[in-house]
């Protein structure tokens, strides 16, 4: 006992001597939501973080993997019990609430922050922004596009539509029945959420909020919002579109799977999903069909924030500032996360890339959602209209003008 | 416990006082347990429901305003209904359900034990895990559907179970008889067993036949058992989360919200912990008084 006592102390003080002799001996926490058996975490892991401290002797990266589900349960835990991470990969849309709530860093004054801004893309930028600061940088991004079964739009004769008059006749050319029974869609809208019909809205000149967010009612429920949602419930009557809008039929993944359905739209992720699950199924890309204001896609991704509770916010910047260098954005590129710096426009692997020059040029037109700290309530309000309307329970009009008014009282 | 335990150690005897200091230490752990993770997170929790609770920087006091909120808001009207609904069709199932399979189970048949393990082993599985089986039984491409609409034709299209209240509500309700049965068979079946033969056998010489020695000898002797289990499985009911949380998330639209399911939202949603925690307060009350009055129920008519 005694001696094992004396090994260890023994140990202990080397390695606290050891410790002391190194430059800059810190350890950076930095939490995000890859899969932990994923190919993101691997090249993090295995690529970009060796790379990182080889570069920087001194600096561990403790690199923690939180399930998305989970992960804003945990960062709110860690806030509120001073444990937060140094750094984390945050969903655009949670900065600025996270700002609000005072954990983020303002990075204005960091060192070299003006040449970072101006490297990276602005609409991801622009979800950083709050209260007159930023309050991270964009890390990833991406933007949903057209998916289509090319077997399927060959055997009817249709080339992937560009324009929402075509795609409606398309829709009527693809439709299957058996007898009374519809057994196949033209298009399958994933779901009743402003991700899925923020696209719709925005490219028939549509809005949910005025520029300045100060307002819902005259865009959520103004005319051409209306005019779209009304036009979508209209397919989803008419048996144009899934069923998947009011929460039954096949999902959108397993449904474009079983061959159901020949459109759908979704982000650069689903490609490779499908792919590894239908191998059979050929699927291409399309830029999302225009309506009266052109394609407006809705932009997604992820930020790198830092924590007002970081221990070592030298370090954890030097990490960021790595993070947002063309070497590790490339490393990430290949497995899904399209990078985010304008010198990744001219890679050569972004030019070759099958489809990502595809979603780069739909990202140069995306707009972020609502950028403020009460998303989460203004998503669960619009929602609950969506989910209202295609369940029949309520006509488009009656849901957003209620809603409208829910979204003003919230952004006062 | 532990307090009554330390004043006697004074005039006990040394044997007997190493004792209690030996019942003490194996008590101190859970009580320890006990205080950390509930006692204090109940009471912190009652202190936020005072205050717009911010995660960092201090918290305004705010008095009742939580509590206000709570009465006047429509979606709690909604998880109040869902909730008595849920509680109503899983306990009087399970009571139903149990005691049949309690019945069935006492019979001196020879596979009577393993049919004993069988019905017990829905309590055991993970909450997770059958509420996932169960979403998918009932989604509209799922087994559900496919018995009943692709197979027997009752009806032509598909149903989207779990997108309308009063269907997600049967179906959750089902997963929660079909998973709570057990237990309540188990209390049952101990309850059964202690019940005198004479008193059936008397029954019986009298001239009852089956029906009427159950009705009218076995049932009310199980009422004390019958009064324990409906207060727990109501405790248990008003406490239901993971199967709503799970199945339908609340939605869509809030319509199928039940009280923990809407307080987890306030919290981790909407960063709402003030009111969340108000809600969870508003909702122990309930519990109290509804255990309250089954007991003085049951104590009457017995």
């Amino acid at each position: 006992m005694s001696k094992a006592l004396a090994v260890l102390g023994i140990t202990l003080a080397l390695a606290v001597a050891s410790g002391a002799r190194a430059a800059d001996p810190v350890t950076i926490s930095f939490w995000h939501t890859y899969n932990s058996d994923s190919n993101e975490n691997k090249t993090l892991t295995e690529k970009v973080i060796p790379a990182f401290e080889k570069a920087n002797p001194g600096i561990k990266v403790d690199a923690q993997v939180i399930p998305y589900p989970d992960f804003r349960q945990k960062l709110l835990t860690s806030i509120a019990g001073g444990t937060a991470p140094d750094l984390a990969r945050l969903d655009i849309i949670w900065s600025p609430e996270f700002a609000a709530i005072g954990a983020l860093e303002k990075l204005d004054a960091m060192p070299n922050f003006m040449r970072l801004k101006a490297s990276v893309f602005k609409g991801p930028l622009s979800t950083n922004f709050w209260n007159g600061g930023y309050y991270g940088l964009p890390l990833d991004t991406n933007t949903q596009v057209m998916l289509y079964n090319v077997d399927q739009l060959k055997a009817a004769n249709i080339s992937p539509p560009r324009t929402m008059t075509q795609l409606k006749a398309a829709l009527t050319k693809l439709q299957k029945k058996q007898g009374d029974k519809a057994t196949g869609w033209g298009f399958v809208v994933p779901g009743p959420y402003n991700w899925n019909l923020l696209p719709w809205i925005w490219s028939n000149g549509g809005d949910i909020v005025s520029k300045d967010y100060k307002r819902a009612s005259g865009y959520l429920n103004g005319p051409k919002t209306v005019a779209t949602i009304q036009m979508l419930y209209d397919w989803f009557k008419a048996g144009l579109i899934a069923p998947t809008l009011a929460g039954a039929g096949l999902g959108s993944w397993e449904g474009v799977g079983a061959g159901q359905y020949s459109m759908t739209q979704d982000g650069p992720w689903a490609y490779p999903a499908l792919k590894a699950q239908y191998k059979d199924v050929n699927i291409a890309h399309a830029l999302f069909p225009s309506g009266s204001a052109g394609s407006i896609s809705v932009v997604g991704g992820e930020n790198i924030a830092m924590f007002k509770g970081a221990k070592n916010k030298d370090a954890a910047w030097k990490f960021l500032q790595f993070m947002l260098s063309p070497s590790a954005q490339m490393m990430m590129a290949p497995t899904g996360q399209i990078p985010v710096i304008n010198a990744a426009l001219k890679d050569p692997f972004i030019v070759n890339h099958p489809y990502y020059g595809l979603y780069l040029t739909q990202l140069k037109t995306a707009k972020a959602r609502t950028p403020i700290p009460q998303y989460a309530k203004m998503e669960d309000i619009v929602q609950g209209a969506y989910a209202d309307i295609f369940a029949g329970k309520a006509t488009v009009k009656a849901a957003l003008d209620a809603a409208a008014l829910k979204v003003d009282d919230l952004l006062k | 416990m532990t307090a009554a335990t330390a004043n006697r150690t004074h005039r006990l005897s040394p044997a007997r006082r190493r004792d209690a200091i030996f019942a003490l230490t194996l008590v101190l752990p859970g009580l320890a347990w006990f205080l950390a993770f509930n006692a204090y997170p109940a009471a912190y929790s009652f202190w936020i429901s005072f205050h717009d609770y911010k995660l960092i920087g201090p918290s305004p006091f705010v008095g009742f305003k939580n509590y206000v909120r709570v009465f006047s808001d429509p979606v709690v009207l909604i998880a109040l209904r869902n909730t008595l609904v849920y509680a109503l069709i899983s306990v009087s199932g399970q009571l139903v359900a149990g005691l049949s399979l309690a019945l069935l189970v006492n019979q001196p048949f020879k596979f009577a034990k393993p049919f004993r393990v069988i019905y017990y082993f829905p309590v055991v599985a993970s909450w997770v895990v059958v509420s996932l089986i169960f979403s998918f039984l009932f989604h509209s491409e799922g087994l559900v559907n496919y018995v009943f609409s692709d197979l027997l034709r009752l009806y032509p299209a598909h149903r989207a179970w779990l997108n309308d209240a009063a269907t997600a509500l049967v179906a959750i309700s089902i997963l929660g008889i079909w998973k709570g049965a057990g237990w309540s068979m188990l209390i049952y079946l101990a309850a059964l067993q202690g019940i005198p033969v004479e008193l059936e056998e008397a029954a019986r010489v009298d001239g009852a036949g089956p029906w009427h020695v159950t009705r009218f000898v076995t049932i009310p002797m199980l009422r004390p058992t019958t009064m324990f289990i409906t207060v727990m499985l109501t405790i248990g009911a008003f406490q239901a989360f993971i199967q709503f949380f799970i199945m339908t998330a609340g939605g869509p639209n809030h319509q199928t919200e039940v009280f923990l399911s809407y307080m987890y939202n306030q919290a981790f949603t909407f960063l709402d912990f003030g009111y969340s925690s108000a809600i969870a307060f508003v909702l122990a009350v309930l519990i109290v008084a509804i255990s309250f009055i089954q007991m003085r129920y049951f104590r009457d008519r017995s």
